[in-house]
């Protein structure tokens, strides 16, 4: 007498028996099965085998340094985060800057426009470079200022 | 019910429950979830307890699918690091190993992907990848650990001969016991998809390895 399950569904039978994930209702029932289906028989028999070979391949232990590798890739991925931010932090504010430095710039030379109209080319283009300058140095103390501000912060790897 | 004592193949559902036996499950994924809820709001403590939990299983999942062990060492960290990378947008909506597995899975798929004219003369060699030494038994006889060994290759060669998919499927199924509705959730795909690749599988595996039953 043929076997009168679908393929897939012994397939499936076959593979949850085998794998014990039957409740106890259903293997009962396919035993009962099993007991006159030669072809599911068969079936279980090998995926008994192919079951207890994978059973037998066992890996290696792992490493006791793999949790430090971990720690370290980490450590890595902060640091790396950090200096990404402030990069994406510093972007938007040097573009600030040098907008700033610009207005400051056409602000003195129209205030020099107005104050004096005598006063020599050279002189109001000097303080002009001046304040660029001091400006520039803001930017360069802002930008340490932030640096000191990063390696402050508390996202750190070493609490892993 | 047919005269065999088995129901008919339209009644077939109702008569296949299957045991919820995951893995998963016995590993208290609450814990696990509420681990990595706290790993989201900074307590990398709980980062490391998770580390500790499963680094074992997913290095041994990565090792079985790239049959490799440095290589599977080097995904494992790869995941971990995604892991805490991605904690931000963690939720737990799913089992955290789900999670967990999934991040493995796809390292291990575009592994073998893109690396595989390079690994495949590596991974034949059985042993240089050390497999052959660490099941060594001396309670065996010399004839026997051969025997032994010869048996490791040919299972390891049936399981290489797999489409990767299919491999992931048996892995996930065979040693990280998960159902076949946590496997869909892995691979992202659904339930007879998983069945589908996991009939095929080990069709192709009793075939391979029937002369050595």
């Amino acid at each position: 007498m043929g076997c009168s399950l679908e393929k897939s569904a012994a397939e499936e039978l076959v593979i949850d028996y085998v794998a014990q994930t039957l409740d106890p209702a259903a293997s009962l029932e396919f035993e009962r099965h099993l007991a006159w289906c030669e072809r599911c028989r068969a079936l279980v028999a090998q995926q008994r085998a192919v079951w207890s070979m994978l059973e037998e391949w066992q890996p290696q232990p792992v490493p006791a340094t793999f949790n430090e590798r971990v720690a370290r890739d980490l450590v890595g991925e902060v640091r790396a985060a950090w200096w990404q931010r402030l990069h994406w932090n510093w972007r938007p504010a040097l573009t600030v800057a040098a907008a700033c430095v610009v207005v400051l710039g056409a602000f003195l030379l129209k205030e020099d426009d107005h104050s004096s109209a005598s006063a020599s080319e050279d002189r109001s283009s000097a303080r002009i470079e001046q304040r660029v300058e001091h400006a520039l140095d803001d930017m360069d103390l802002l930008t340490t200022i932030g640096v000191d501000v990063s390696a402050g912060q508390t996202d750190s790897p070493h609490k892993i | 019910m047919n005269s065999d004592g088995m129901h008919s193949p339209a009644a077939q559902p109702s008569w296949n429950p299957r045991v919820n036996t995951d893995k998963a499950a016995d590993r208290v994924p609450d814990r696990d979830a509420e681990w990595m809820l706290r790993v989201r709001d900074g307590d990398d403590a709980c980062f490391a307890l998770l580390l500790e939990r499963h680094r074992n299983a997913v290095i041994h999942f990565l090792y079985r699918m790239v049959l490799n062990q440095a290589v599977a060492e080097e995904l494992a960290q790869e995941v971990f690091l995604r892991v805490y990378r991605f904690r931000g947008k963690y939720e737990p909506t799913a089992k955290f190993t789900t999670w967990l597995f999934r991040i493995a899975t796809h390292l291990g798929l575009n592994w073998i992907r893109d690396g595989r004219h390079e690994k495949r003369h590596e991974s034949l060699d059985v042993e240089t990848d050390g497999a052959g030494k660490q099941i060594e038994d001396r309670s065996r006889t010399i004839e026997q650990e051969l025997v032994y060994r010869t048996r490791l290759r040919e299972v390891r060669q049936a399981i290489e001969m797999l489409p990767a998919k299919q491999r992931a499927a048996v892995m996930l199924h065979k040693y990280e016991e998960l159902g076949y509705a946590d496997i869909a959730s892995v691979l992202r795909c659904s339930e007879s998809a998983v069945k589908s690749l996991l009939f095929r599988a080990y069709e192709s595996l009793r075939t391979r390895l029937a002369h050595m039953a």
